[in-house]
C-alpha cells in the first residue's frame, strides 16, 4: 500500500496529465467543447422538467431546482462509472507498451469526473439564487457529501476496469445497472413516495448521498449524519477491496487486453 | 554486498507461459456456453532464463524472430510477469518498447512532449528542463506547437524518440526502434546511444540490425527457443549467429 502510494507520487505528473487528457481531450474537436459536460445535464432536466410534473401531479416545489440538484451530482456518478470501467480496455495501447503505476488510470477518470463537477456547482448556486432558496450554513458540510462520492465511485471502478478486461461484458451488464439505479435513486421524486417502504431505498448509497445533497442545498437543513457516516466507511472499505482486486487483477492487463 | 550493488538487472530462473486460445472466450456467453471446452494451449516462451547485467553494460539480446527476445524485455519492465521465477531491477528504467505510447493526435507536439515524458515517470521540472533539448533534438522547430495528427510518420517518430532518449533513466530497454527518420536521423540517434553508453547508463537493446549492433553493444546474448544460447562479447556471439542462421 505505502509502496502504491510512493510509486503514485513519482508519477504525479502522469495523473496530471492523464487527467487535463480525460477533461480536455474527450470534447476536443466539438463546437462547444467541455461545456457539453454541462449542457447534457442541463437538457436532461429540462426534459425531465417537462415531463415529470405531469406523472407526479404534485411535484416538491422549485421542481427544476430540485431536480438539478439531484442531476448534476448523478451525471457526475454514471460518467465515472461508465468512463472508468471502460479505462483500462481504451488504454490497452499504451498498457501493452509502457510500464506505468495501473491505477492511475482510474484514479484519473474519477477524479476527471470530480473536476467536471466542481465546475458544474456553481450552476446549481445560479438555480437556488434564482429560485429563491438561497444558502444555509450547511453547504460547508458539501466538501464532506462530495468527497464521499469520490470515494464511493473511485472504489466501483476499481473492481469494474480490472474486471472488463477479462470479461467484456461487464461493460454492458454495469451500463444497464446504472441506468436501474437512476430509478432506484431519489432523483426525480422524493424517498418519502415509498411511505414506510423508503429504508428499501436506502440501501443503495446514492441515494444517501443524493438525499444529503439535497438536504444541504435545497432543504437547507443537516443532512442524516448517521447515515452518511455509514455509507462514508462502506466506501472507503469498497476502495480498499477495490484497491487489492485491482492489484490482483492487473498483472495480466498486458496480457488480456 | 557490493555484488549485489553492481548489478542493474537480476534475472532468476524465470520461466514465462503464455495461454495460447483458438477462439478466447471474452464474454459471458462464451464463457458459459464453451465451459468446458478446452480450446487453449500453453506455450512455453522462456524457459528457466538466468541472467545477470552489471550496472554500465550495454547488452544486445540477438536472436531469431519468435524466440522471446521482446518478451524478456516486457519482463524486464514489469508489463507482464514471469509464471515463475523472478526478477529485480537495481535503478531506474525506462523502456522504449514502441514509440510515441499515448499520443494523443490532436494534441500539440510540445503537449505531448509532456504527457510521454510523464509516461516515463518524470516530474513537470524534470520535463521543464529537458524540453528544449528534445525539440532541438527533434529536429521539428516551428511544427512542435501543430497537433501531432499533422505530422508525416518521419516527424512523429522523430518526436517520439527525441523524448525517449532524453528521459535519463539509469536503465534503458529498447526494443528494434533504431530504424527512426532518415539516415541523418539514425547516424544522430546512434551517436546519441553511444553517448549514454559512456556515460554509464546500462542499455539492454533487442535489433536485428547486428552492424550498429556490433559496434554499440560490448555484450551480447543469443536467445534462441526460449533458451539462453550464447552469452559472451558481442563480435563473438554476432559471428557465430550469423554462420549458424545466417
Amino acid at each position: 500500500m505505502i509502496k502504491m502510494i510512493k510509486s503514485l507520487y513519482q508519477y504525479r505528473e502522469l495523473l496530471k496529465s492523464n487527467i487535463k487528457k480525460e477533461i480536455r481531450g474527450k470534447y476536443k474537436g466539438s463546437f462547444l467543447g467541455v461545456l457539453w459536460s454541462f449542457v447534457n445535464p442541463l437538457l436532461m432536466t429540462l426534459v425531465y422538467a417537462i415531463v415529470f410534473p405531469f406523472i407526479l401531479r404534485s411535484g416538491p416545489e422549485h421542481y427544476v431546482t430540485y431536480i438539478v440538484i439531484g442531476i448534476l451530482p448523478w451525471n457526475f456518478f454514471t460518467t465515472v462509472i461508465s468512463q472508468g470501467t471502460f479505462t483500462i480496455l481504451g488504454n490497452a495501447g499504451i498498457i501493452k507498451k509502457v510500464y506505468f503505476p495501473r491505477e492511475i488510470l482510474p484514479i484519473s477518470v474519477a477524479t476527471s469526473g470530480l473536476v467536471n463537477f466542481l465546475i458544474s456547482i456553481p450552476i446549481i448556486f445560479l438555480f437556488l439564487l434564482f429560485s429563491g432558496i438561497g444558502f444555509s450554513w450547511y453547504i460547508l458540510l458539501l466538501p464532506l457529501v462530495i468527497l464521499c462520492q469520490y470515494i464511493l465511485s473511485l472504489g466501483i471502478i476499481f473492481i469494474t476496469s480490472a474486471i472488463n478486461v477479462y470479461i467484456r461484458d461487464a461493460e454492458y451488464i454495469i451500463n444497464f445497472f446504472v441506468q436501474m439505479l437512476f430509478y432506484a435513486t431519489p432523483i426525480l421524486y422524493e424517498s418519502s413516495l415509498f411511505g414506510d417502504k423508503a429504508w428499501i431505498l436506502s440501501l443503495n448509497p446514492m441515494t444517501t448521498i443524493i438525499n444529503s445533497y439535497r438536504d444541504i442545498l435545497y432543504s437547507g437543513v443537516l443532512p442524516n449524519m448517521g447515515l452518511l457516516f455509514l455509507v462514508l466507511i462502506f466506501s472507503i472499505v469498497l476502495l480498499l477491496i477495490g484497491i487489492a482486486v485491482f492489484r490482483k487483477l492487473e498483472k495480466g492487463f498486458a496480457e488480456e487486453v | 554486498m557490493r555484488k549485489k550493488d553492481n548489478i542493474a538487472i537480476k534475472v532468476e530462473n524465470v520461466t514465462k507461459r503464455f495461454k495460447l486460445y483458438y477462439d478466447k472466450p471474452s464474454t459471458l456467453k462464451e464463457r458459459l456456453v464453451f465451459w468446458n471446452k478446452k480450446k487453449s494451449e500453453e506455450r512455453t516462451v522462456l524457459k528457466n532464463i538466468n541472467l545477470d547485467i552489471k550496472k554500465g553494460e550495454t547488452v544486445a539480446l540477438i536472436g531469431v524472430n519468435g524466440s522471446g527476445k521482446s518478451t524478456l524485455l516486457k519482463l524486464m519492465t514489469k508489463i507482464i510477469y514471469p509464471t515463475e521465477g523472478k526478477i529485480t531491477v537495481n535503478g531506474k528504467l525506462t523502456s522504449l518498447l514502441e514509440l510515441g505510447a499515448g499520443f494523443h493526435p490532436d494534441f500539440t507536439g510540445r503537449e505531448n512532449i509532456y504527457f510521454n515524458a510523464s509516461i516515463f515517470g518524470l516530474t513537470k521540472s524534470e520535463i521543464e528542463k529537458r524540453v528544449d533539448d528534445i525539440i532541438e533534438f527533434s529536429e521539428l522547430g516551428e511544427f512542435i506547437d501543430s497537433p501531432v495528427r499533422t505530422y508525416s510518420s518521419g516527424m512523429y517518430m522523430r518526436l517520439a524518440f527525441s523524448v525517449a532518449i532524453n528521459v535519463d533513466a539509469e536503465i534503458l530497454l529498447i526494443d528494434e526502434i533504431l530504424a527512426v527518420g532518415d539516415q541523418h536521423f539514425q547516424d544522430k540517434c546512434f551517436a546519441k546511444l553511444r553517448e549514454l553508453r559512456d556515460s554509464d547508463k546500462t542499455i539492454v537493446i533487442v535489433s536485428h540490425s547486428l552492424g550498429p549492433i556490433r559496434d554499440l553493444c560490448k555484450r551480447a546474448v543469443w536467445i534462441y527457443d526460449g533458451e539462453i544460447r550464447m552469452d559472451g562479447p558481442s563480435g563473438e556471439i554476432i559471428d557465430e549467429y550469423l554462420k549458424v542462421c545466417g
